[in-house]
């Protein structure tokens, strides 16, 4: 017995032991029973098995545990709540993966400066929760921003509904403390002054899908919630016409904060899901039109949007009559992904934008995508900036039809990409869409942003074989999907 | 016309400002550009990127350079496609070529930068310019979602897209605005375009010093309120003489919307004002926007005989309430003049110094550390060459330096592009 147990101490990997010490015992995961829920993140097509997993509780605990990876050359990753849907989280290379959920905490809010700073687990809605009492708020507002971290978002750069009026993440990141790949700690703008003289690192870092760096701190703007806000739902029997009414919104000088789009295959789903609102099932789009400003000026919006919509044969249009009706839409649209389980067993989103002009045509594109694969494929998408998200949907219990659906995503971002547009507009690269970077870069192109990783993490440890394709070989897609276990996507 | 006007002065204006010599190169395409910067990469020869020369008295330490790479004949709009609201545009278009094109489609390109007259978008791009606006609208960094780039070794790279919503692969646009020509050669920028306001005006409040606390919580009020300011820009008194002829503090707040909601901000205004404050409404909202974006010096309009200086400076939002105050302190006990107009919306002052060449640097150096010192910064954007050698031009360095030089090292390996022009002789 005795020998036994000191056998089996001798085998306690030396890492796991130093990781130990580093974070304590109770903040590290290293059973692979335990490590299961860690092989994939939103993205669940692809797995792989952790080395460990850490928690630790601040920048030093982080920036040691970096340190200690850096100079055991041991691969390693940060992860937030795991809601990334390109894999970007996936340990690939049986990684160290550092999960940020520790560090939650918001550290201050400044009203006066509309500067608020946290912690990179922070929950994306718990900080407009937490300043909506002074009438501010957090703008972008990513789907799953009731669990997603503020800290992933910086990763993903990640967007949402309301981004079409005021910006992505990016565009509301003042500062950043990061730990670097080799376990130093800088700081960027630390007091959210704008226009940090040199090179932007900040802008670098955002949607760098942490490659470059771990971000330990967040300095965010806030915004003051406006007036007023008005929404409109428009029901057309054409998806052209659908389009083409979205064109004529903006092109009339209205920016809406939000402008969505669902063809009549979501509709079927989001009217069989959790939150449905009676939409009628023979029409081929609906649009969700939201303006917001000041009270005086909606007015006048909402008059122009109803008339371009009846320039465009709606069936009909209506405006929220309350809060409540408002909310219930947008639980209607906020949950659409996931309804498409009510009408389809399994099913894959996409995440391509094209210019918004080319809507009807890419849109074609798609059905057409969707006959030659014979495979439903429903539209729930960002209209007002072209980002559009084809679900594509399947059965996989049916042999090669996860495959199929995989090459029907495919040629969606090749149709997005041959329209002059890009293969992601705010899910990320990650593993999913590596390869489809050739859609829209040269070798050249993609050279010139690794030799940017280069610099910040010059022996590529931190999320290694993300974001970009395996050089020098145009590797076969179909080959990857084949060679990977397949599972319900969520 | 333009180019024989900068080729006339050519002498005195590298005298007196750097960074451009009299062997200058007037590439008429993208492909020449590139030929011209490969060759200069492979036989070591140094080049300083210029526009609209402009910025020639922002940044550089370098005395020479061999050739001056000048992007005078790269003008015109590429494509414009009005229903999209993008727009791609060729470096060397002068900011006001580009909005008088875009105003008849009633868009505009949301950045309001000093001069436009004279200053081209690839200029604005680099420098990360940016005016009174961009408290609503943003700055490039918002604007610009793609662009072409000459690399150091003659490749072309595209970065972005021409989408208005893109997080394929590394935010690379974000590299090159503001990198001061320092990493590759601009040759086409697509930006996201916004509809012109329906209707503007501009309110102003004026208030003596010892209102001064009234107007911030004025503004903080403001804020606070659901009122959508474009600008919240305070003029310290020796500037308002100027522009109001009156020398007391003023708060210009530009408001853009629907008619409606415009001349409900006034009313909002008017009722909440602090009670020793004069309101003023501008009529010609347009007009005074370029009286004002043209009054700061710069090297295409400097050849007085007292010496002028810029300075950028970032403070918090309400920190610039300290700096104008500091700068009429000094306005007070130096022989300097100080002009300044500050953003209490986002923290960023421009302050304009005029007077002997000694006084000049000695009020820049205090207005510096002045900043520094406040946890924000100090930049000199426009100051004789011989001047500048005095002073560190772009501030301290901050941590993060080590990967500003190593992004250098690995574009620009041969120093060929600006070379010592940006922080830290990047």
């Amino acid at each position: 017995m005795v020998l036994l147990a000191k056998k089996k101490k001798a085998q306690i990997d030396p890492d796991i032991l130093a990781l130990t010490k580093i974070v304590g015992s109770k903040s590290i995961l290293h059973h692979k029973e335990d490590l299961l829920s860690y092989d994939c993140d939103g993205f669940t097509i692809h797995k792989a098995m952790p080395k460990a997993v850490i928690f630790p509780k601040n920048t030093d605990e982080v920036a040691a545990a970096v340190k200690y990876c850096a100079n055991h050359a041991i691969p390693f990753l940060a992860r937030g709540a795991g809601t990334g849907l390109s894999g970007g989280a996936i340990p690939l290379n049986n990684e160290v993966i550092i999960s940020l959920v520790k560090m939650k905490n918001l550290l201050s809010v400044d009203y006066e400066n509309r500067k608020a700073v946290v912690q990179p687990g922070f929950v994306n809605l718990k900080l407009t929760n937490s300043i909506s009492h002074k009438g501010y708020y957090y703008a972008p507002d990513p789907s799953s921003q009731y669990v997603c971290t503020i800290g992933g978002n910086v990763a993903e750069n990640a967007g949402g509904a309301h981004c079409l009026k005021y910006g992505v993440t990016t565009n509301h990141i003042l500062g950043l403390e990061v730990v670097l790949p080799d376990g130093e700690v800088i700081e960027i703008s630390p007091n959210g002054i704008l226009d940090t003289p040199g090179y932007d690192i900040l802008g670098i870092l955002t949607g760098s899908e942490g490659t470059l760096g771990i971000v330990t701190k967040i300095t965010v703007r806030i915004l003051k919630n406006p007036e007023a806000k008005k929404t409109v739902l428009a029901y057309f029997d054409r998806v052209e016409d659908g389009s083409h009414a979205v064109s004529d919104i903006i092109s009339a000088g209205i920016i809406p904060a939000a402008l969505e789009m669902m063809d009549q295959t979501a509709i079927e789903g989001v009217e069989a899901g959790a939150f449905p609102v009676g939409h009628p099932p023979d029409i081929e789009a609906l649009l969700l039109i939201e303006v917001d400003g000041i009270a005086e000026g909606i007015a006048e919006q909402i008059e122009q949007i109803l008339s371009v919509c009846e320039n465009h044969h709606v069936r009909d249009v209506k405006v929220a009559r309350d809060e409540k009706e408002r909310d219930r839409w947008w639980a209607n649209r906020k949950t659409g992904f996931g309804a498409m389980g009510a009408i389809s067993p399994d099913y894959l989103v996409q995440d391509g934008v094209i210019p918004r002009s080319k809507l009807p045509e890419v849109l074609k594109e798609i059905r057409n995508i969707s006959k030659e694969y014979s495979l439903r494929i429903a539209n729930i998408f960002h209209a007002g900036d072209g980002n559009l998200h084809p679900l594509i949907l399947f059965d996989s219990r049916i042999e090669g039809e996860t495959e199929k659906a995989l090459l029907a995503g495919t040629a969606c971002l090749k149709a997005c990409a041959d329209a002059g547009g890009s293969i992601t507009g705010e899910h990320g690269v990650g593993i999913e869409k590596k390869e489809e970077m050739r859609f829209i870069f040269s070798d050249e192109e993609l050279e010139a942003q690794t030799a940017i990783r280069d610099v910040f993490n010059p022996h590529n440890l931190l999320n290694q074989g993300k974001l970009f394709p395996t050089p020098s070989r145009c590797m076969d897609i179909k080959k990857v999907v084949n060679e990977t276990s397949l599972t319900k996507s969520t | 016309m333009d180019e024989i006007l900068l080729e006339g002065s050519l002498t005195e204006l590298a005298d007196r400002f750097g960074n451009i010599t009299s062997n200058i190169l007037y590439p008429e395409s993208e492909k020449e550009v590139a030929m011209m910067v490969k060759e200069a990469n492979k036989v070591g020869k140094k080049l300083a990127i210029v526009s609209g020369g402009t910025k020639l008295g922002y940044g550089g330490i370098k005395p020479e350079y061999d050739f001056t790479l000048s992007l005078k004949k790269l003008t015109g709009i590429v494509e414009h496609t009005p229903g999209d609201m993008t727009v791609t545009v060729k470096p060397g278009t002068t900011m006001q070529t580009l909005q008088q094109y875009l105003k008849q489609y009633n868009q505009m390109v949301p950045l309001d930068p000093a001069y436009a007259s004279a200053s081209t978008i690839g200029g604005v791009v680099s420098a990360n310019e940016s005016g009174p606006k961009r408290l609503k609208y943003g700055a490039a960094r918002d604007h610009v979602i793609g662009m072409r780039i000459v690399y150091p070794d003659g490749k072309i790279i595209r970065t972005g897209g021409k989408v208005v919503k893109n997080v394929a692969g590394y935010d690379m646009n974000k590299l090159f605005i503001g990198a001061m020509g320092t990493l590759g050669v601009i040759t086409e920028i697509t930006l996201k375009l916004r509809p012109l306001p329906k209707y503007s005006s501009i309110v102003t409040l004026s208030v003596q010093e010892d209102a001064l606390h009234d107007l911030k919580a004025f503004i903080i009020q403001l804020q606070d309120s659901t009122i959508e300011p474009v600008s919240l820009e305070l003029v310290n008194p020796m500037l308002s003489k100027n522009l109001f002829h009156k020398e007391e503090y003023h708060l210009i707040i530009a408001l853009e919307d629907v008619k409606k909601a415009v001349l409900f901000q006034e009313a909002w205004i008017d009722e909440n004002k602090p009670t020793k404050a004069m309101m003023n409404v501008l009529k010609h909202s347009e007009d005074f926007w370029t009286t004002f974006n043209e009054l700061t010096p710069n090297s295409q309009n400097d050849f007085h005989d007292t010496t002028s200086g810029v300075m950028k400076v970032g403070t918090t939002n309400m920190g610039v309430f300290p700096l104008l105050q500091e700068c009429d302190r000094l306005n007070l006990e130096s022989n300097v003049q100080i002009l300044a107009h500050a953003g209490a919306g986002h923290g960023l002052s421009t302050i304009i110094f005029s007077g002997l060449p000694e006084n000049v640097v000695q009020s820049i150096r205090h207005i510096q550390t002045f900043s520094e010192e406040s946890g924000g910064y100090g930049i000199v954007k426009h100051l004789p060459f011989e001047l500048r050698k005095h002073l560190n031009t772009w501030g301290q360095q901050k941590d993060s330096f080590y990967l500003m030089k190593g992004i250098k090292q690995k574009i620009d390996p041969k120093n060929t592009l600006n070379e010592k022009r940006f922080i830290g002789g990047i």
